[in-house]
C-alpha cells in the first residue's frame, strides 16, 4: 500500500457518503480507511454519522404487515386468474 | 400501452420482439415473489402515503398492476426493484397530491454533520462508540417518520427507499426512473436535511432539553 496517496481530512469527509454505503471503488475505500485510522476526530465523525445511518434504519424498519392484507391482495389476484 | 415498469419496449434495441428478450413468470411464481416483498412494500407504502389505510389501498393497487404487467417482468431479474417500481408510480399517480403539505422546516443551506454539531454544542451525553444511538432511540419510530417526512418529497422518497431497504444507490435509480448521479446528490442532500428534522423534532418534543446536563450535573 506504499504507492497510495493518503487523503486529507478533506478528501476522506468528501466521500463520507459513499464510504458508508460501500459504494467507494476498494483502492479509495483503502485510502478512507487508511485515513480514518490515523485521524481521530475524522473516525469520530464517521462513526457519528454511521450510528446515525444505523440509528434511522432501525427505526424506520420496525413495521408490520397488517394481516389481513396479503390475504387480501392474495384473493383479489386469485380472483384476476 | 400501460406505464407499468417492465415495459421493454423502450430497453429493446429495434428490430428485437419484446418476447425474445423476456423470460415470463410463471403466476405461481409471480405469488411466491410478492409474498416475499409485501412486508417491505407495505413499510414503503406506508412511509410514502403516512396513513395505514392509503398505504393498504397503494400495496394492494400496485400488487395488482404488477400482476397485470407479468409478462414484462423479467425471470432472475430484481423483482423487489420491479414491484417497489410500481408502487412508487402508483403513488405518484393516485396518491401524491393528497399528501402536499408545507414543510415546516427551512432546509436551505443545512451544513454537513448538523447532527453532530449540535449534540456537541449542546453537550449531549456520548454512549461509547455509538454516540448518536441515545437521540435516535429516545425519538422513537414515530418520531424519525415524521421527520423523514418533513423532506421535500423528491428527497424523501430517495432516503426512504435507502433506509428502509438495503437498495444500492443503482436499485434506487432503478426503482424511481432517475439517473445515479441524481440519486447520490439527492441522498446526499437529503441525508443532511433529514439530520436537521431529527434535530427539530428532538427540540420540539424536549428530548433535547431532557438530553442537555444541566449545570451542576457530574
Amino acid at each position: 500500500m506504499t504507492h497510495l496517496s493518503r487523503y486529507t481530512c478533506e478528501e476522506a469527509f468528501r466521500r463520507l457518503d459513499d464510504y458508508l454505503d460501500h459504494e467507494l471503488t476498494p483502492e479509495e475505500t483503502a485510502l478512507v480507511h487508511e485515513h480514518l485510522e490515523t485521524c481521530a476526530g475524522c473516525a469520530r465523525e464517521f462513526n457519528f454519522e454511521a450510528s446515525v445511518l444505523r440509528g434511522v434504519r432501525a427505526k424506520l424498519r420496525q413495521i408490520d404487515l397488517p394481516e389481513s392484507l396479503q390475504s387480501r391482495i392474495l384473493d383479489v389476484l386469485n380472483d384476476r386468474r | 400501452m400501460s406505464d407499468e415498469p417492465g415495459n421493454v419496449m423502450e430497453a429493446v434495441p429495434s428490430g428485437q420482439s419484446v418476447t425474445a428478450q423476456v423470460t415470463p413468470l410463471a403466476r405461481d411464481d409471480f405469488q411466491a415473489l410478492l409474498v416475499e416483498v409485501l412486508p417491505a412494500a407495505y413499510g414503503y407504502a406506508l412511509r410514502l402515503t403516512r396513513n395505514r389505510a392509503d398505504a393498504e389501498d397503494l400495496v394492494q393497487d400496485a400488487a395488482l398492476r404488477a400482476f397485470r404487467a407479468i409478462a414484462t417482468f423479467e425471470a432472475g431479474t430484481n423483482f423487489k426493484a420491479w414491484t417497489f417500481r410500481i408502487l412508487t408510480r402508483c403513488f405518484w399517480a393516485n396518491h401524491r397530491r393528497r399528501q402536499r403539505r408545507p414543510n415546516t422546516v427551512d432546509f436551505d443551506d443545512t451544513p454537513d454533520l448538523y447532527l453532530y454539531a449540535r449534540s456537541a454544542e449542546h453537550g449531549l451525553p456520548w454512549q461509547g462508540e455509538d454516540p448518536a444511538r441515545l437521540l435516535i432511540d429516545r425519538l422513537g419510530t414515530e418520531r424519525v417518520a415524521a421527520a423523514i417526512g418533513e423532506l421535500p418529497e423528491e428527497y424523501g422518497v430517495v432516503c426512504t427507499l435507502y433506509f428502509m431497504e438495503d437498495f444500492a444507490y443503482h436499485e434506487i435509480a432503478d426503482v424511481l426512473e432517475i439517473p445515479v448521479g441524481t440519486v447520490r446528490s439527492r441522498l446526499h442532500r437529503g441525508r443532511k436535511m433529514l439530520q436537521k428534522a431529527l434535530w427539530c423534532v428532538a427540540e420540539e418534543s424536549g428530548i433535547v432539553t431532557e438530553l442537555t446536563p444541566r449545570e451542576g450535573d457530574a
